[in-house]
């Protein structure tokens, strides 16, 4: 029996506990009282893999057994989460790769011959064919991509996207012809965190600039209270609305999975346990890596870290109508991830790993940083922020990885010319984001090489927006002075200096809490 | 020369924050989440039988003994109490600090230290296998379950190969240095197998290592012993009804300790032995009392010297 998550409160007896900062970690000593936030161990998985896909395949909740929705001549779509998801890439077999596979299947009997394979990537960068086949699994890819019948979604291919219509509130749903022009569009999510899956599977994946441009701005997402409570969350309301529509359409059948909580494999294994209940052999493991991390190059510790394949184990797969399998699956990652936390606190601290939805096979920039520390684990909540309107958030990364040019080029520009210029989300759609939306280098980087789309970094800056609004100060321990100036904030060497750094934001004796995350945690804050 | 300076730095961060050598302890806020551990069955029949009959009798007077001379003075009284019975009996003790085990067995004469083994609690002396047979082979223990369940040689078995036992029925060591509950296992026993008791108080071992120390505080501290005169229960006396007994004469034993034997004999047949819990006073000035280490002479007359 795994046990909850939990919220231990700092004292004499706490050993040094971990706190991630990019490609590496440090031991921290906080101030005696400060809470901190525990994710709950891994659930049980499902014991029989193949045996939960076929269940869920063969009795959908509010849908006909998939078999009964495929016959010969029609025209089946199966779309599917791309690297973004799940964190760290998953060890093979990918349990996208075990579904596909079935649904195959299923339809090979049933004589379907129309089929192509979508990966739902939206304004993510193309992923390239051995990603494609880390996904998909072997045998899918030679089936499939030598015919380029299994492809990355192209939201600039004017000729194959498909204008809906518009939502009750005048947004316009754009998304991938070939779906849209289905007769079943089977999508295989990965529910890493509450803010996955639903209509954000279909509605953002598959969508254009056009569609994603009505949810993805600062007016929206600083109302998303918060991105992992879809119910409260603009930005889903709005995808809500759109899937709605597309359901008018097209049939969606949408598979959604679950996963446990463990992202780290042998030797980091240490890093998912509570620091106390350290045996001799995970300290020793984590000198090791401590050591090792110290004296390696950065090209060395960049692939210690991204080669990392987390050992997943699948907790749940659900299949059918989408709003009702939403609703289990949500039950099920909040099983897995919520954590009762009670009352605000005064500053919030947070570790940025290595690693987040953008920056697979890539280096986290600081404006990915931002997002995953603003964005990500700041809307880690249900209910209200961690920290309390006016207080302080604490972030620790160095912020020194650079830029990928391949991948992120218009992040470059975005860093240099509009952060240069102001930090404020609003201004900043407000006066660059049409420029960069539709600058024709970056749409053809975008659609021809391995680029985020002109207008991500927008949306990563939007993602933080909330945060930013909510809170007075945010300092980074151990970042570059000169990149968080940049970025609007601050920088410390240690934490002791960012406490007293923001101490003339929330005082000399704040209320401190640490999420201690990863594994994925979501903080479910009663006040 | 920066990476070893941060290696070595590290190494005693996590020395320090993991308490190396030290029992690692667990914030208190975590203490309802701590799984309980499946405990593993250590046998400890070897710790009896010849070739770990000697090895302990080189570690204890090659090793412990000279080691824990040299960290404390002890005052041995009542001893000969022992030379009119024999063996086995059961001795029961006051529980207050790690230096108990040692204080007892050290003041024990050499044919009955020989022969007496240790009931040591399972899921702190056995938890792991270095600890499991240290403990074994230095003090002769053997493990017993404080919270009942299956273990390698009970305490039946070790006294009927006639081997005494050293009991401590609080079953672990005081908070403040007083004596706290006695629980049955000791009088069940001694009623179970018709084995008499032998009390013993001891003081000053709580001044000397209280709990969360591993090593004695400087200084040679005084710790003082006493045996008292051996208990029989009744024939078809209930565990119940002998475990009072036992504990009236540990306390009686301490009383001495702090008078003399004719006072407390006195005291005792009045039925006004002072209660060995203690005074309910502020938990400070109960500690208070007991960190102070006992006169290095006495300061009354003993009865019996060693």
């Amino acid at each position: 029996m795994s046990r909850p998550g939990f919220v231990l409160e700092v004292d004499d007896r706490t050993p040094p506990l971990v706190v991630h900062e990019g490609q590496g970690f440090r031991l921290e000593d906080f101030p005696l009282g400060t809470r901190v936030v525990y994710p709950p161990e891994s659930m049980l998985t499902v014991p029989d893999v193949e045996e939960a896909i076929r269940d869920a395949l063969l009795n959908p909740v509010d849908s006909e057994p998939l078999p009964s929705l495929l016959r010969p001549g029609m025209r089946l779509t199966i779309a599917f989460d791309d690297l973004s998801l799940p964190l760290p890439t998953m060890k093979a077999p990918d349990i996208r790769q075990r579904i596909i596979e079935q649904v195959l299947t299923l339809a090979a009997e049933a004589g379907v011959d129309d089929v192509e394979l979508i990966a739902a990537n939206a304004l993510h960068r193309r992923m390239t064919p051995a990603e494609l086949k880390h996904i998909v699994g072997e045998r899918v890819f030679r089936s499939f991509h030598p015919q380029g019948l299994l492809y990355n979604f192209d939201a600039e291919d004017r000729d194959n996207l498909a204008h809906l219509g518009t939502t009750d509130q005048g947004e316009d749903v754009e998304i991938s012809k070939r779906a849209a022009e289905s007769d079943l569009l089977v999508y295989v999510n990965v529910n890493l965190v509450a803010m996955d899956g639903g209509h954000k599977s279909v509605g953002i994946g598959l969508a254009s600039y056009k569609s994603l441009r009505h949810h993805h701005n600062p007016h929206t997402m600083v109302r998303s209270h918060s991105f992992m409570d879809h119910k409260k969350s603009h930005l889903h309301h709005s995808a809500w609305r759109m899937g709605r529509l597309i359901k008018d359409h097209v049939k969606v059948f949408q598979i959604e999975t679950t996963l446990d909580n463990r992202v780290f494999p042998s030797p980091y294994e240490f890093l998912m346990k509570r620091e106390w209940e350290w045996s001799v052999r995970d300290q020793a493991s984590m000198l090791a890596v401590r050591r090792g991390l110290s004296v390696a190059p950065r090209r060395v510790r960049h692939k210690m870290f991204h080669d990392m394949r987390a050992p997943y184990g699948l907790t749940g797969v659900n299949a059918g109508e989408v709003e009702a399998v939403h609703e289990r699956t949500i039950a099920a990652v909040h099983r897995q991830q919520l954590v009762e936390v009670q009352g605000q606190s005064d500053v919030l601290v947070m570790g940025v790993p290595y690693l987040g939805p953008y920056n697979v096979n890539s280096t986290m920039n600081p404006i990915l940083a931002t997002c995953m520390g603003l964005g990500y684990y700041f809307n880690s909540y249900r209910g209200q922020p961690v920290v309390r309107r006016g207080g302080a958030v604490i972030l620790y990364h160095p912020l020194n990885e650079g830029f990928d040019q391949l991948r992120h080029p218009s992040y470059v520009d975005f860093y240099e010319e509009v952060l240069a210029e102001t930090t404020d989300p609003a201004v900043i759609g407000e006066k660059y984001e049409q420029q960069f939306a539709t600058d024709p280098w970056y749409i053809h980087l975008y659609r021809t090489s391995h680029a985020y789309h002109g207008v991500h970094p927008f949306y990563m800056w939007y993602w933080a927006a909330h945060a930013m609004d909510h809170v007075d100060d945010v300092i980074w321990v151990g970042g570059d002075r000169k990149v968080a100036s940049r970025l609007g904030f601050r920088a410390a060497s240690t934490l002791a200096d960012a406490l007293e750094m923001a101490s003339d934001t929330v005082g000399a004796s704040p209320s401190i809490t640490y999420l201690h995350n990863p594994p994925h945690l979501i903080a479910d804050v009663k006040v | 020369m920066n990476v070893v300076r941060e290696g070595v730095e590290d190494v005693r961060r996590v020395a320090r924050g993991w308490r190396w050598g030290r029992r690692s302890l667990v914030p208190r806020s975590a203490e309802p989440w701590v799984e309980p551990v499946e405990q593993t069955v250590f046998g400890t029949d070897w710790a009896r039988r010849r070739a770990g009959r000697v090895a302990r009798e080189v570690a204890q007077k090659g090793g412990l003994e000279p080691v824990f001379r040299s960290q404390v003075r002890t005052r041995v009284e009542g001893v000969d109490v022992l030379s009119r019975i024999d063996g086995p009996v059961i001795f029961v003790a006051n529980h207050a600090s790690h230096l108990d085990t040692p204080l007892i067995l050290l003041s024990l004469p050499d044919e009955w230290r020989r022969r007496t083994a240790v009931a040591a609690a399972a899921d702190y002396f056995f938890d792991t296998w270095w600890r499991a047979v240290g403990s074994a082979l230095l003090f002769n223990t053997f493990p017993i379950d404080r919270r009942g369940g299956a273990m390698s040689a009970t305490p039946g078995e070790v006294l009927a190969d006639g081997w005494s036992l050293v009991v401590f029925p609080e079953g672990t060591r005081s908070q403040d240095g007083w004596t706290g509950r006695f629980r049955l296992g000791a009088a069940y026993l001694a009623c179970e197998h018709g084995i008499p008791v032998v009390p013993i108080a001891h003081r000053g071992t709580f001044a000397a290592m209280p709990r969360g120390q591993n090593w004695p505080s400087p200084g040679r501290r005084q710790l003082t012993i006493r045996f008292g005169e051996p208990l029989r229960p009744e024939p078809d006396e209930s565990p119940r009804s002998f475990a009072p007994k036992i504990r009236d004469a540990v306390a009686s034993l301490l009383d001495e300790e702090s008078s003399t034997w004719w006072e407390a004999r006195r005291r005792a047949a009045a039925g006004a032995i002072p209660d060995p819990s203690g005074p309910d006073v502020a938990t400070w000035r109960r500690v208070w009392a007991q960190s102070a280490s006992p006169q290095a002479n006495g300061s009354r007359r003993a009865a019996w010297r060693r």
